[in-house]
């Protein structure tokens, strides 16, 4: 017996006053031949407490990262999201409301989202922030037509961007789809041997549409050569930049040299990883992008006596105005997720984001240290890294990988999924929540490993 | 008021974190790149974080606040268990990277819901992947997009859309590349047959529609529509905003559809969160599957050895399709919703069909009701069903025409007066084709006396005296907000005094 519906055994009441005998009669405009003839052919129905019994025992069967030393970053990062932000966050009003048609009883949403707007701005050192896309790839893909938007008519290579070549191929694959139906060209940027951009090589980018590189890069890098590529592309150019949003406590705004764009993954402040969603793509941009950008734009006004009040702005650029010649067809978007992002911004506040940068940074070079003392294990790149680098291991990585699991650890990412060619390097990451123990166990099996690697060898 | 950016305490206290795990060492990061002036964050403690957030809240309306009637949103309650169990850490502390052995619960719960959908929408294979039903449409008109490339039927570069859509469908088929086609309805808001077939032809790729449509009445005639688009080579787009009325009893499939997305957060009760976050799964025939963005769950029966770890005899395993589009998420969509929306579905099971009949007789009641308190209070003359019709389906239109000509009260003067008696008003001016429509749903999670009461309050507006309906909202947390003057002063950051 199903518990949702407050009607339950007064259908016939309810029937009678409209004049119907049987719920048969509400249906009798869908013809019998496109009827279902018989029950769905699915399970019955379930109380609470057998619903919460099989997720219990489902969710179970997965391997939680908390639950044994874990590595593996690449995209998404596990940090501390404090137990205000989960107890506001269920807060019905927040909750169970919708996008704010009727901005006098949604001021709440409202008021909220404008000031996520403001927080995204000042960490990323830009004037105009939307209220969220639906992850970072898509908030990447977006940059990439706004940008061609924008610039394509003064533009000597009209219609091309440039990316950066070590853009993880599942983020490419969005920007494709994304792109193909406006008839853009996405060429590559070629980064060097120790994995920071080819600064020789930006030329090719000027006269461009725009450039998106990442910063830190998905290789961990802190790339500084990052700070002169707007003088090398010049104003007609789009700069974009991917983030990763706690890197900002030390790293400066891309905004501050030069980043016409900035984009990211608004994940690792304010929700847990989720396997990959809900998360939030931030997108933040120069006052020249404003009428071309996507995405919803809460904005301060008045009501009818004057007093201050917020309300969705800009509307015009959107699909429910603009329909086919909208600049994104984008409707439900990360609300809530970017309202946790504002909770955690706000309890962190300046230094809060500063020492949780320094955190993520410390327990990264303690990993460091400690795996490049690791016989037969060798660091990458010999450049700065944020949260996570490149190892190399003995043997192939995704063997390694098997090993480590084996033995209870998860290891990082294997490269080779993301450069096909590379098979013998992991991506390790180290977040605020990455402890002492965990990287010498990593530590304590890449050795074991190592040597066996070698014997077998 | 209560202002985020007027907090501005000691340094550190919102909450203290452990010590760095070296906190002697200065980190090496390249001069150049030294965050040079830190973000102008406000500084608040916890209980005064705790305390605007809660003010916020009380600021805002919610299913939870009161009756939510916003038309083509579908805003049924969402059970609380379902965010008790989107917080178990095998969901929350999950991550996509991990190897498959890792999350066999989270791919057993991917391979049913993609089975459900699949029964329900009458579809062979589904992805889980599109994060918002705009994304969805986006996603399935790529598949039908490469589809036609793979056969050589680069000439299909138009989209047919009727003009009562929802705004997305030729968004996002824009978006894709698709010139767009718009046909008019017929005067009752009903496809129009001849129009149909009067643009259907070699260049067609597909025809994106809903059904029940945006007036929710049943389109009868979709075979037709349908049999129309496929014998000009094209291929059929369900849009599935209005799933809710159809559940068990009919599906896209039996109606000759190629492709279809759902809103979970509509249909299987994904909390809407003030604006998202969604799922917008798609669901596609046989031959449209090997476009379908990958991966997708899969699973074959465990061998003797294996058995024993399994969650349900079956190794589960992501697949990639052979020709697929790629990505439109970097990750495998929002799982987060998917669960959820699980947990839904376990509610009620083969039993769905129920949820869509309340739905419907919802619907039916509430414009009934409204009719018979219009009718009591002498205001009937005042406003017009939306379209003419013995039955609607999960929701319907009304026209404030009549109340606008005689006593110049618009469809957004009703909608302001409804909030001064603690309602969400319908959607309003949508769709286009209603002058000064009111698109009314209640969802099947409404009781018979809030319906009624509701129609009350329907008529007492109609009632009031237009000069002080022109006033209204006045009991709101602000009056009626300015949007000229947002768009006219934009001011879409705080202020600071420096600036």
């Amino acid at each position: 017996m199903v518990d949702q519906l407050p009607n339950l055994g007064r259908e016939l009441e309810m029937l009678n006053e409209m004049g119907y005998e049987s719920m048969e009669d509400l249906f009798a405009d869908i013809p019998n031949d496109v009827r279902f003839q018989d029950d769905l052919p699915l399970r019955g129905p379930q109380s609470e407490e057998e619903i919460i019994a099989d997720a219990r025992r489902l969710l179970g069967a997965n391997t939680d990262l908390g639950s044994r030393p874990s590595f593996l970053g690449a995209g998404l990062y596990r940090n501390y999201v404090p137990a205000a932000v989960f107890q506001l966050v269920t807060r019905g009003e927040f909750l169970t409301a919708y996008t704010p048609y009727q901005p006098e009883v949604s001021q709440g949403m409202l008021q909220a989202m404008w000031e996520f707007q403001t927080l995204i701005s000042e960490l990323l050192g830009l004037p105009i922030a939307n209220l969220s896309l639906y992850d970072g790839s898509t908030a990447a893909a977006e940059a990439l037509t706004c940008a061609v938007r924008v610039h394509t008519r003064k533009a000597s290579q009209p219609s091309t961007v440039y990316v950066s070549e070590l853009t993880p191929p599942d983020k490419m694959s969005v920007m494709h789809n994304y792109c193909q139906g406006a008839d853009i060209t996405i060429k590559t940027l070629k980064h060097r041997k120790d994995g920071t951009l080819d600064m020789d090589l930006v030329s090719e980018a000027v006269g461009s549409c725009g450039v998106y590189v990442e910063q830190p890069n998905p290789l961990g890098i802190m790339d500084e050569g990052l700070v002169q590529l707007k003088d090398i592309l010049g104003k007609n150019t789009a700069l974009i930049v991917g983030i990763q949003p706690v890197s900002l406590g030390v790293l400066e705004a891309p905004g501050h040299y030069g980043a016409d764009i900035v984009v990211g993954e608004g994940q690792p402040l304010g929700s847990p990883i989720t396997a990959g969603g809900p998360l939030y793509g931030i997108f933040a941009c120069s006052k020249a992008y404003l009428r071309l950008m996507p995405g919803r734009i809460a904005g301060r006004s008045i009501d009818v006596d004057g007093n201050e009040a917020y309300c969705l702005t800009l509307s015009t650029r959107e699909q429910h105005i603009r329909r086919h010649r909208a600049t994104s067809n984008i409707c439900t978007n990360e609300t809530l997720i970017a309202l946790m992002g504002a909770m955690h911004m706000a309890l962190l506040g300046p230094e809060g984001l500063n020492e949780l940068a320094h955190r993520n940074m410390m327990a990264c070079q303690l990993l460091k240290e400690r795996l490049s003392n690791v016989d037969g294990v060798d660091i990458v790149h010999d450049s700065p890294h944020f949260n996570e680098f490149a190892i190399r291991v003995p043997g192939k990585a995704s063997e390694c990988l098997a090993f480590l699991d084996d033995h209870g650890v998860t290891g990082g990412f294997d490269l080779a999924r993301w450069y096909p060619s590379i098979t013998d390097q992991i991506l390790v990451t180290a977040t605020d929540q990455t402890r002492l123990p965990d990287i010498e166990t990593l530590a304590g099996q890449l050795a074991v490993w190592s040597t066996h690697a070698e014997v077998s060898a | 008021m209560s202002h985020l950016f007027g907090h501005n305490g000691a340094e550190g206290t919102g909450y203290s974190q452990p010590p760095a795990l070296k906190p002697a060492t200065a980190p090496s990061i390249p001069k150049g790149l030294v965050r040079q002036h830190a973000a102008r964050w406000p500084r608040l403690s916890e209980p005064e974080m705790v305390r605007h957030y809660t003010w916020l809240s009380k600021r805002n309306f919610g299913i939870d606040t009161g009756f939510y009637p916003l038309g083509s949103c579908t805003m049924k309650h969402n059970p609380r268990v379902n965010e008790v169990i989107a917080q178990l850490p095998g969901i929350a502390d999950i991550h996509p990277h991990q190897p498959e052995h890792q999350l066999q619960g989270l791919l057993s719960i991917y391979y049913e819901m993609q089975h459900m959908l699949g029964i329900v929408a009458g579809m062979d294979n589904v992805t889980l992947q599109p994060v918002a039903g705009a994304q969805g449409e986006f996603t399935a008109i790529r598949c039908i997009q490469e589809y036609f490339r793979l056969r050589g039927e680069d000439q299909r570069t138009k989209v047919i859309v009727p003009d009562s859509a929802h705004g997305t469908n030729p968004a996002s088929a824009a978006m894709a590349g698709f010139e767009i086609v718009e046909i008019p309805s017929l005067v009752d808001g009903r496809m129009d047959l001849s129009a149909l077939a009067a643009v259907a032809d070699e260049t067609t790729a597909a025809m994106m529609i809903t059904n029940p449509n945006t007036l929710g009445l049943f389109e009868a005639d979709i075979s037709e529509a349908s049999r129309i688009v496929h014998e000009a080579g094209g291929q059929m787009y369900y849009d599935g905003a209005n799933f809710n009325a159809i559940l068990g009893i009919t599906s896209p499939g039996l109606m000759g559809f190629d492709a279809v997305h759902f809103n979970l957060h509509k249909t299987f009760s994904q909390p809407h969160g003030g604006g998202g976050p969604g799922s917008g799964p798609i669901g596609v025939k046989a031959h449209l599957a090997p476009f379908l963005p990958g991966p997708v769950a899969d699973r074959r029966v465990a061998t003797a050895e294996e058995v024993g770890s399994c969650v349900d005899g079956h190794r589960y395993h992501w697949h990639e399709p052979e020709h697929s589009i790629g990505k439109v998420q970097q990750w495998h969509g929002n799982a987060g919703a998917v669960i959820r929306c699980w947990a839904y579905y376990r509610r009620y099971g083969r039993g769905l069909k129920q949820m869509s009949e309340h739905a419907v007789l919802n619907a039916n009641y509430l414009r009934h009701a409204i009719h018979r308190e219009a009718k009591r209070a002498g205001v009937d003359h005042l406003f017009a069903d939306g379209a003419e019709t013995d039955v609607a389906k999960h929701e319907f239109t009304l026209s404030m025409q009549p109340a606008k000509e005689a006593l110049g009260v618009s469809a957004m003067d009703v909608a302001k007066g409804l909030l001064d008696r603690g309602y969400m008003a319908p959607t309003v001016y949508f769709p286009l084709v209603v002058p000064e429509c009111m698109m009314v749903e209640p969802t099947e999670t409404e009781s018979k006396d809030t319906l009624d009461t509701f129609a009350e309050h329907f008529a007492q507006v109609l009632n009031t005296d237009p000069k002080e309906l022109h006033e209204a909202p006045i009991t709101t947390p602000v009056r009626r907000v300015d949007e000229v003057y947002a768009a006219r002063n934009l001011c879409l950051k705080h202020p600071f005094d420096d600036v």
